[in-house]
């Protein structure tokens, strides 16, 4: 039997409902998120020297709780490298020489749609970056299971990415580089306030690997002409990462502990640890900040030298990157949360390596300190 | 209660959270004590116990909870009826087997609700055997007096969850809405729906919590008051509603209907609601609200 007319059962039971001592409550569904946009700036500076300023902006729309699909667009804006040359005629090696970046300006964006299908999401993305002397194309596809009432997700990656590297010093210069990676991660909700995830990230690369800007220069003690040595590296990098993170919340507190471990090796011989801990404490009126500090530390490639080695090596570069040292990066980030979904970042972060941070010891000897800050402001829409 | 409950406040302090929850676990607690037909101290056994005899006086609050039982059994056209209970003792849960006509034909007999005799000296059961079974209210009655009792004692962001009905005071800190997942009939361990609420409450009635196989038919829980036999209709039905006790009985009266019928009852109905059919087709007023 159907009620006489539209909404007179309810109206019926409410009335019923009332006699007893119980609440009438409005009835409010927020407003499940649809999407969020945001733009911000990084303004990274180096030694003081070199200074990068990328402009980005991400748009993420969910459809239907279907279709997810977001957009990101980066310019970096990088100016002022310029050459360093510091000899020593007592003997001791030298720093290597860069030749001037003429990189002024790299674009890049990224493409991804989602589809979810039941417990299973699976998405498609494409990622590409232009500078004058380098061009990155890369596709990628990525599936995530959910299980046990979603307490639990699995993922599994797969992309590819092709390079093109160029010079602005050299024109006869277009190399390709190819690299194929593979991601499986897990994640699980340990409790209402705790959460885990754990990822392998497995890399193959075939392709030019060299820096065509680089070349290092070595006076030998006692005087006589410089060797010199263009870098020259593998035509082939694999590599393997395994990224954990962890974090928990303490209501009681109104703050959230962050805590990520990093593991890296490569078959270039640099294996590399990276500790990072944060801590994300709510403040009133919508405030929260972040202070983190992130340890990391890594062997030397094997074949990283800061001189160049006799007899010359055919595989040779003094590329600090690929020294063996450690590094300090606090940061602070402080968000504003406002009425509608809006939000405004601000981060300042400043990151110093020095070959004695080496955990254990051994860093590279004449490891030229490199000292870099960095300043965020950001702001995001939920909508 | 067998299953899981939680209450969940936010609060600026943690003392006062704590003594609220605790009056809302007590108040629960008490109406368990007074309707449960497991305790054969409760008001409701007593009332069974004097089945085919004399009155048992009632109070205020039985009276009214009667009054509405009596609203649902009106509402439904008599497929809401509190004294079918009874019918559960042909259908045991443990065993897979589907009761014959001779089986249940006893049974019927003292189904039937208009024939509770309620007036000034309280309530009366005529036939000896009949019961009264506050299964498709109590626990839902027993959400929203945890709420007030919350309320009372000046919670405004708030959650009580009994086994899977709910309600909900206020929006986390921040406005955030909480969010509540609809399970899936058939997948146990899989969400249906993911849904944000910032007020109301939650009520869901579905074949899956507590039912019979047989030959790979299931037959649920909610039994068909004028025959005995499982209801056939939709799969699981949530509704959104101003009280779990409307919300409750809302979904529970759906899902006596048939497939068809259950959804042109919630279409009247005009709550928010989600309601999954034997296809596994989804009818969903609540993410998508108009449609």
């Amino acid at each position: 039997m159907a009620a006489d007319r539209p909404g007179s059962a309810l109206a019926g039971l409410l009335q019923a409902a009332v006699a007893l001592p119980v609440l009438v409550l409005p009835m409010r569904a927020g407003a499940v998120q649809a999407g969020e946009a945001g733009a911000a700036v990084l303004s990274y500076r180096e030694r003081g020297l070199m200074k990068v300023t990328e402009p980005v902006a991400w748009v993420r729309l969910d459809l239907d709780g279907q279709w997810e699909f977001r957009a990101s667009g980066v310019v970096d804006i990088v100016s002022g490298a310029s050459p360093r040359l510091v000899t020593n005629q007592s003997g001791e090696p030298v720093q290597s020489l860069t030749g001037a970046s003429i990189r002024d300006r790299r674009v890049g964006g990224e493409l991804g749609v989602m589809r979810r299908v039941g417990d299973v999401k699976v998405g498609l993305s494409h990622t590409r970056s232009d500078e004058d002397d380098y061009r990155s194309r890369a596709i990628g596809a990525q599936a995530a299971w959910e299980f046990d009432e979603r307490l639990t997700t699995f993922t599994a990656g797969v992309g590819r990415a092709g390079d093109r590297v160029r010079s602005a010093e050299n024109p006869g210069l277009d190399e390709p580089r190819r690299t194929d990676e593979y991601l499986i991660g897990v994640a699980r909700v340990l409790s209402p306030t705790a959460v885990v995830q754990t990822s392998l990230q497995a890399s193959r690369g075939r392709g030019w690997y060299n820096d065509p800007y680089k070349l290092t220069l070595t006076f030998p003690p006692g005087g006589g002409l410089p060797v010199l040595a263009r870098d020259i590296r593998p035509n082939h990098r694999a590599s393997l990462a395994w990224l954990t993170r962890y974090r928990q919340r303490f209501p009681s507190l109104a703050g959230t502990l962050q805590a990520e471990h990093r593991y890296y090796r490569d078959d270039w011989g640099i294996r590399a640890h990276a500790l990072e801990a944060g801590w994300s404490q709510d403040l009133p009126s919508g405030w929260s900040v972040r202070p983190a500090l992130r340890y990391a530390t890594q062997s030397a490639a094997s074949f990283y030298s800061p001189t160049v080695p006799q007899p010359v090596p055919a595989v040779h570069s003094s590329d600090q990157r690929l020294g063996a040292y450690g590094s300090l990066s606090p940061s602070l980030k402080v968000v504003k949360t406002l009425d509608g979904g809006l939000s405004l970042e601000a981060s300042a972060g400043w990151y110093v390596n020095a070959s004695r941070w080496r955990a254990g010891g051994g860093g590279t000897p004449s490891f030229e300190t490199l000292r870099a800050s960095y300043v965020l402001m950001g702001v995001k829409r939920d909508f | 209660m067998a299953a899981e409950n939680e209450i969940q406040i936010h609060a600026d302090d943690a003392a006062d959270a704590r003594v609220a929850a605790q009056r809302a676990v007590d108040e629960v607690r008490r109406i368990e004590r007074k309707y449960s037909r497991y305790r054969e101290d409760s008001l409701l056994s007593r009332i069974n116990a004097s089945a085919g005899g004399v009155p048992v006086p009632i109070d205020d609050e039985t009276r009214a909870l009667l009054d509405y039982a009596d609203r649902c059994w009106q509402q439904s056209g008599g497929l809401f009826d509190v004294t079918s209970g009874v019918l559960r003792r042909a259908w045991r849960l443990d065993v897979a087997r589907v009761p014959t006509d001779a089986e249940l034909a006893p049974l019927l007999a003292l189904v039937g609700w208009p024939r509770v005799e309620r007036d000034g000296a309280g309530i009366r059961l005529p036939l000896a055997g009949m019961e009264l079974d506050f299964g498709g209210l109590g626990k839902e009655y027993a959400v929203d007096r945890a709420l007030a009792e919350l309320s009372a004692c000046g919670m405004a962001s708030a959650l009580v969850n009994l086994a899977g009905d709910l309600a909900i005071l206020g929006p986390q800190p921040g406005d955030v809405p909480w969010r509540v997942g609809i399970r899936h009939p058939s997948r146990p361990q899989s969400l249906a729906a993911s849904l944000a609420v910032s007020a109301g409450a939650i009520a869901t009635s579905g074949d899956y919590e507590r039912f019979v196989e047989v030959d790979g038919v299931r037959h649920s829980h909610l039994l068909d008051p004028r025959t005995g036999r499982a209801a056939r209709g939709l799969r699981s039905v949530t509704v959104q509603g101003p009280s779990c006790l409307v919300a409750g009985s809302a979904a529970t009266i759906a899902m006596l209907h048939g497939e068809a019928e259950g959804l042109r009852w919630l279409d009247d109905l005009g709550l928010p609601c989600y309601a999954i059919g034997s296809d596994g087709r989804v009818t969903d007023s609540f993410t998508r609200p108009g449609r």
